[in-house]
């Protein structure tokens, strides 16, 4: 009994805790939010950390992981012509390749791809600041830690994730034409390409993709900075908030993704 | 403060206290004053300049040119400019005590709080060190206290 009670107490307190965090995720996200749509957020200070923010996001990696994401694209467009052109399936390949790299894979990709190299430092970044007492010492000199450092990086990184999938969606398209219309011209033509991506991409479809976009770059930033600002002030605690930040905001990338799919297939 | 002894001079003025409740409460009645102190760092990521100019960027919604150049300024006026670009891991104690105290003064606040100086310069004659830093930045600020306890009061004596 007093097993079965001690157990009961475990779980009880890990499911208490698995909620507050997911409170406390919600109520940065929301104030973030406010944030971000006040105008008084943004003085000279804070548009250059936003600036900075976009650079170490976007524009440090756009050369590379534009490339591979080309490359990955175009691995991907030829693997489904080729079978649907197998299966005498060709006039459908055009329509889903759009609809699974386009609209599916590359966002995601550059979402993870992202959570990954900025998601993991900011939250790395937000944690030791924590730790450190360096937003304590911001606050003291009259700095509002959250208009200087906290919201620059979530505008920042949010515009970032939107811009370096639209570059790799463009880029997708392209490389689909050129794929599929130009080296391939087995059945389809310019006027089929066009005709086709307007009919995937109608308007509720690209609002639920950058809806879906917009999402995944806000969920980047504001996880890991929520996990980091709730690292107790020990050191040790550095590596456990990351990771805790990481498996959150794996979950909730994952969670958007579905929702984004139930409200366009559902 | 009922306990504390104080030695006085233009615009600086050494706080001698009984102990830490003390100290803490002083600190706590004066919430408009500027902190030095060690438990309040620099931020890691930026260099020194950076960190004295974004203040005055932030609070006074300065250009950035502008702000580094009183950053610099300042940093000149205290023969410390060797640091500028450095930051925090990289310094020195007396670097990082004059990129604290240039944080707290660019702005020219009422009263700087120098909290516990043997803390943020242990290898320095710090009374002499403070002295002549404080000369250098005559101009800049109101008031400068100096918080340091009651059985450091002769490492004063001959300086203050």
């Amino acid at each position: 009994m007093n097993a079965l009670h001690a157990w009961l107490t475990l779980v009880g307190q890990g499911f208490s805790e698995w909620l507050d965090a997911w409170v406390r995720v919600s109520r940065f996200a929301m104030t973030a939010l406010i944030g971000m749509l006040s105008p008084a957020t943004y003085n000279k200070a804070t548009r250059l950390v936003v600036q900075k923010q976009i650079y170490f996001t976007a524009w440090q990696i756009l050369p590379g992981f534009c490339v591979f994401a080309a490359l990955f694209s175009y691995l991907i467009i030829e693997i489904v012509g080729i079978t649907a052109r197998k299966y005498g399936l060709y006039e459908y390949a055009l329509e889903l390749i759009v609809r699974i790299l386009v609209l599916e894979i590359l966002p995601l990709m550059t979402a993870l791809f992202v959570a990954l190299r900025t998601g993991a430092a900011i939250n790395t970044e937000v944690a030791l600041m924590k730790i450190q007492n360096e937003l304590d010492a911001l606050q003291r000199i009259g700095i509002d830690p959250m208009r200087l450092e906290l919201l620059p990086r979530v505008v920042g990184g949010t515009i970032s994730v939107l811009a370096l999938t639209a570059v790799n969606i463009v880029a997708a398209l392209w490389l689909t034409h050129l794929a599929i219309v130009d080296f391939h011209p087995w059945t389809l033509t310019d006027g089929d390409f066009t005709r086709m991506i307007g009919k995937v991409l109608d308007i509720p479809v690209l609002l639920v993709l950058w809806a879906k976009t917009l999402a995944f770059g806000f969920a980047v930033t504001v996880i890991p900075i929520s996990e980091g600002l709730s690292t107790p002030q020990k050191l040790f605690h550095a590596p456990i908030s990351v990771l805790r930040g990481m498996v959150r905001l794996f979950f909730s990338l994952m969670l958007i993704e579905a929702a984004a799919l139930a409200m366009v297939y559902v | 403060m009922t306990n504390a002894k104080e030695k006085s001079g233009a615009k600086k003025r050494v706080v001698l206290l009984a102990g830490d409740a003390e100290r803490r409460q002083l600190i706590e009645d004066h919430p408009e004053a500027f902190l030095v102190s060690e438990s309040l760092p620099l931020r890691a990521n930026l260099s020194v300049l950076e960190n004295i100019a974004v203040v005055l960027q932030f609070r006074t919604n300065t250009y950035i040119g502008e702000a580094n150049d009183t950053a610099w300024k300042l940093l000149t006026q205290v023969g410390q400019t060797g640091c500028a670009e450095q930051r925090d891991p990289d310094l020195t104690y007396e670097e990082r005590f004059v990129a604290k105290l240039l944080r707290a003064i660019v702005l020219s606040p009422p009263i700087i709080l120098i909290d516990r100086p043997a803390q943020l310069l242990p290898d320095t004659n710090y009374p002499f060190f403070l002295n002549r830093l404080l000369l250098a930045l005559e101009g800049r600020f109101e008031q400068c206290w100096i918080l340091d306890y009651a059985w450091n009061a002769a490492l004063y004596t001959s300086r203050a």
